[in-house]
This record gives structure tokens, sequence and C-alpha cells, in this order.
């Protein structure tokens, strides 16, 4: 019996296998995978997802991109595509260095996009929200 | 001619300088929402007290139509006077004259006002307002910018520098207002730049404004070239006085010292719930100050650059200090390539001038990521630490919250030759954060746990309950006392009045070599 740590989508996952010899039909005794990572990523939102990488098509030119100033991790979005923000109010939380950190809208008006979701991992300069 | 000619005769030449570019120019001037030099001069000075000094000069050109172009003082104003009873000196460009363009003699009046300045041990307050070089003058306009340049270098760290630029401010004219210590911009009617919007188009096709590529919101905002940003002429000159309060008049004298109301005694009660019980959660650092400062009054410098460090001027006691805080509202607080610079500078000017330091710590560490790295954050970092190990002033920490890493040496730590750290219990001094620590240390128990979750929530909360707090630090001496927050402001008080007669000799040299 060995065992593995494999990482898919950015989880961790212990894996024991059993090695069979001679085409012994032996049920390999799987665990439950564990998983390691305490905020668990969306598997829709992998660091290789291209959703955020392709977000700033989807916003318009004339919308007000609100993007990340520093590199961490979504821990809420408090806004949806369609909802009225006024200037200042909280559209998402980026927990980075430490810190939860309100990313505050720098303007009123709608929300024409939402390009994260709880969990996604985002770099400086990434589109979050666009607001027109 | 008789003598009582001779006196029209004077009254009647100074008049037409006095007139400078012409009424027609001066209106212009105004419409566009500036005042003239002279104006400006009298605003700046208490009433009466300005006395001009070579209204007289003439430029000797004789290239193209410069023989037969008259140019009332040169395009520049300049002279001394006293602002809230001290002297300073001055000088403010003509735009209604030829553009306030510099050629030699224009230039040479801007010399000899600097070179009273130092000499006198008073501020020099340059407004600039000019088209640029007077091409006409060729390379006599280049040598007056370098006579300019040079005496700036000279200048540094004796007497107070203020830039204002208060219209175009082009080329290599630029780098006067750069090598002094403040810039002062005023919204829409100032621009600097080393190549215009034209040239840029030209050369790189870029299309940008004025506004865009060099006002005054780009150099507070974007650039951190300039300090201050106001709504207008008389906006700007007041903000100026006020700076120059907190500023002694050169490197040998104290600034100068109010008598307060405000109890040196006084104790905050805010201050003990201000900081949030979540460590991960933010609060405005500039509350904080604005408790231990004396009446609340805090002068910020660069309020719009580099937000994750506040740095300006406050006073204690009566007395100026100047303040360098993390803001965990912005960036978390953490440093980076610009909070570096703003408060290296900062901190220098400080100590230039005899002004103590007063830090308050909330850093979760330096910035991470490519393009902080390929800025040169190990470069720009190191003047942070520079600029604290080279300061001689007396140098007071307060230690917030947050403390962690590199970034902990670098803001004021003993290590650093901080004269005295204080720590809120709310203190967390440690090499890295809970998280990442248990990771490293506890890796191996961690992987080879049944839970590995739960035992990780466990080594960090272990990690946590061990070493984030000031009391490890204080067992080391690191830390020289961990204070109650309400009383941050008497103990910092008590303090400065303890290292008032601070001395330290350091070995002799020539001068550093900041990492710039």
């Amino acid at each position: 019996m060995r065992k593995f740590v494999i990482n898919v989508n950015g989880k961790s996952y212990e894996v024991e296998v059993e090695e069979i010899s001679d085409g012994a039909p032996v049920a390999a005794p799987v665990s439950r995978p564990k998983v390691y990572d305490s905020a668990p990523k969306p598997a829709s939102a992998p660091k290789t997802a291209p959703a955020p990488k392709a977000a700033p098509a989807a916003v318009p030119a004339s919308a007000t991109p609100v993007s990340a100033p520093m590199p961490g991790t979504i821990l809420s979005v408090n806004v949806k595509v369609g909802d009225t923000v006024k200037e200042g109010d909280v559209v998402c939380i980026l927990e980075a260095m430490k810190m939860e950190n309100e990313i505050m809208a720098p303007k009123g008006g709608k929300v024409v996009a939402v390009n994260v979701s709880n969990g996604t991992s985002v770099n400086s300069g990434d589109v979050l929200v666009a607001i027109e | 001619m008789s003598t009582m000619d001779k006196l029209y005769d004077l009254q009647h030449r100074r008049s037409i300088i006095e007139q400078g570019g012409g009424s027609e120019r001066i209106k212009k001037q105004h419409d566009s929402g500036k005042l003239t030099a002279r104006e400006r001069i009298h605003l700046l000075m208490d009433e009466g007290s300005f006395i001009e000094v070579d209204a007289f000069v003439k430029h000797r050109a004789t290239e193209f139509d410069m023989p037969n172009t008259e140019a009332p003082g040169e395009g520049v104003v300049t002279g001394y006077g006293t602002v809230d009873g001290r002297l300073v000196f001055v000088y403010a460009q003509d735009f209604t004259v030829l553009g306030g363009s510099l050629g030699e003699m224009h230039a040479k009046k801007i010399c000899k006002v600097m070179d009273m300045a130092m000499k006198m041990g008073a501020p020099i307050i340059g407004i600039n307002d000019s088209g640029g070089a007077r091409i006409q003058e060729g390379i006599d306009a280049l040598s007056g910018f370098g006579e300019i340049f040079y005496r700036n270098t000279l200048a540094s760290g004796v007497i107070p520098q203020i830039s204002i630029i208060m219209g175009p401010c082009a080329g290599g004219a630029v780098y006067s207002p750069a090598i002094t210590d403040f810039i002062f911009m005023v919204d829409k009617t100032s621009q600097m730049f080393i190549t215009g919007p034209q040239v840029i188009k030209a050369v790189t096709g870029e299309d940008v404004t004025f506004e865009e590529l060099g006002g005054a919101m780009t150099h507070n905002s974007k650039s951190g070239v300039a300090h201050f940003i106001s709504a207008n002429d008389q906006e700007c000159i007041q903000k100026v006085k006020e700076l120059l309060s907190y500023l002694p008049s050169n490197n040998l004298e104290d600034a100068p010292a109010y008598d307060t109301n405000d109890d040196l005694n006084r104790l905050s009660e805010k201050l003990s719930s201000i900081v949030p019980d979540d460590s991960n959660k933010a609060y405005d650092m500039k509350e904080v100050i604005a408790e231990v400062v004396d009446n609340g009054e805090f002068f910020e410098v660069q309020p719009h650059f580099a937000m994750n460090i506040i740095v300006g001027f406050a006073r204690m006691n009566g007395r100026t200090v100047g303040i360098i805080a993390n803001q965990p509202k912005y960036l978390a607080g953490a440093l980076d390539v610009d909070s570096s610079d703003k408060a290296a500078r900062f901190i220098r000017f400080c100590d230039c001038f005899n002004i103590p330091l007063i830090t308050f710590t909330d850093v979760p560490g330096y910035l991470p990521g490519v393009s902080q790295e390929h800025a040169g954050i190990i470069r720009h970092g190191a003047k942070l630490l520079y600029a604290y190990s080279e300061a001689t002033v007396p140098k007071v920490n307060v230690i917030i919250r947050k403390a962690y890493g590199g970034a902990y040496i670098a803001m004021s730590s003993k290590h650093l030759g901080a004269d005295a750290v204080f720590a809120w219990p709310t203190a967390e001094i440690a090499v890295m954060g809970p998280e990442g620590a248990a990771n490293i240390i506890f890796r191996k128990e961690i992987a080879n746990s049944a839970d590995p979750i739960k035992t990780r929530t466990e080594k960090i909360q272990e990690y946590r309950d061990k070493f984030s707090n000031p009391y490890i630090a204080a067992a080391r001496g690191y830390v020289d006392d961990v204070i109650e927050p309400d009383s941050t402001r008497p103990r910092i008080i008590a303090a400065l009045e303890m290292l008032a007669g601070k001395r330290e000799n350091r070995p002799a040299k020539k001068h550093g070599n900041i990492p710039v």
C-alpha cells in the first residue's frame, strides 16, 4: 500500500494505492479523499480556469472595471449582474496579505459583469466586476 | 534732468516693470483661472513685507528679434519677505512676460535669491509658470537651468525648498522642482512633463491630453512626483503657508513650537477598541493618528499616492513630528515599491530638518507578485530600511497590530535604531503569519495526520497563541514596553521629551550611497 498526495484543481487529495500482483482481483481500498485545502475552490473555477482571463472581453467598453489591487482569493461576492450599487459599496471581499480587503465600487451604477465567485484566485489587475 | 524728474523717472520705470506683460496679458492670465506672479507673492507674504530684488535686470540677448524685445522684470519676480513673521525667499515666474520663458538673466535672478536663502538659512519658494527655455538665448538658457539645478542640490538638506507649479513646467524645467522637497500643483491649470503630448504623438503614436499626461492629479496619484493638489491658486498658497508652519527655517534650527491646549496626558478611550477583534479586518489608521496628535490636526503629505502608507506632519505637545503609518484599509497596508519610495523620502526630509519620527506599524509584509519583483521591490524596499537606519532624529515606533517578517524590520524596528518601540497588546510580531508559518513548521505533522485539516487548524492556532503577540519581542527587548492603547499619546510625548537631547555620532563620510 502506498500513499500519494494528488492535487486536482487546487485541491489536495490523499490517495492510497495498493499494488495488485498477477492480476489478482483485489479491490483496492481507496480511502475516502481527504481535502487539505480548508477553503475549497469550486471545481468550475480552478486556477487555470479561463473565466477570469476571458472575462474582460465580456465587459462593455463603456463600463468601469473594478480590478484586483493585489493578488489573493475572493472570499465573497456581494453583488450580481443587474444590481445597482452606490459609490463606496463593497462589491466583494478579497482575502490577501492576511487581511479581508473590502473592494469598493469606484462609482455608482449598474453591475454589468461579475467575473469571479467565492474562492477564485485573482492576480493584480484582474477585472472582478464591471459597473456601468 | 532735475532731481524731481529723476524721481518721476524711477517711478515710471518701476510701474512699467510692475505691469509685467501688460493689462491684456494679465487679463488672459486671470481668464485662465490663474493669478499673476505678483498677486501670488502678495498672497503668500505677510502684508507689506515683500521686498523685491533685481526688478531692473534686463536680458542681453542679441539673436533673432531679441534686441528689440522688452521683457519687464525678465519674466520673473524675485525677493524676500516674511510668512507668519518668518523670513522666506521667493521667486515667481511671470507668464505674461514672454511666457515666463527662462533665459540667462531670468536664471541669474533666481540664482541670486537662492544664494541669499542659503546664506541666511531661510526657506526658498519657487512659483513655476513658464513655457520653458527661451529658445532665442540658446545654450545660455540651458546654462541657466543647470545653475539652478546645481543650487537646488547644494541647498537640499540645508533649507526647505518648496516648488509651486501654477502653469506649465515642461522639459528640463521640471528638474528643479523634482530636486526640491515638496511640489504643490493646482488642479487643471498646472502641468509637468518632460516631453509634451505633441512629441509623444509623433514618436510613439500615443494620444494623450495635457491633463492626463502631466496634470496635477496625475502627478499626485500616479507618478508620485507632486505632493499636494489644490483647486486654485489661493487654496494652494494657503497650503504652502500651513506646511511652512511645521518646518524649521534651516537644518540647524528646530521647527517652531506652538502653545497647545491639548493636554499632553490626554487618554483616548477610542483607541482601546479601534483594532477589530478579528485581525483580518481593516480599520482606518488615520483615526489612530487623529486621536494621538495635538487637536487631531494632521497635515498629510502625498495623500493620493501609495495610500498603503500614510506620511505627514503633526504636532505633539506643540512640537512638529513626522508621522509614518501603514494603512490597513489600502492594499492591507502591505509595503510595495511606491509606498517604500514615498516613506523613505519623507523620512529623509524629517531627518534633514531635525523633525522626530513617529511610526505606527500595522504591516502584513511586502506585497508579493511578479510585477512588484520586476519593478524592483528589492531596490525600492531597501530605501525604506536605509532611510530609517540613516535617520538620527528621535525615532519612536508604536506597533499597533501586524509586524511580520522583513516588513517588521523595515518599519522603524529596534534593530534599525529606533529609540523607543512600544507595542499595543493587539500586536502580532513574528517572522511570518500563523497560516504560512504553520504550513512550514508543521508540514510533516499535517501531512501524516489522519485529519490534516483539523491538524492544520490546530497548529495554526498553536502558532498564533505562541507567537502572534508582542511578548516574545518584548522578552528580547526588541519592544521596550507593551502599553495600553489609550495611553499612546502620553507615552509618545514622554518618549519625545526624554529624547529631546539625543546625540548620535556616525562615522565621518562624504555621504552614503542610498539605493536610488
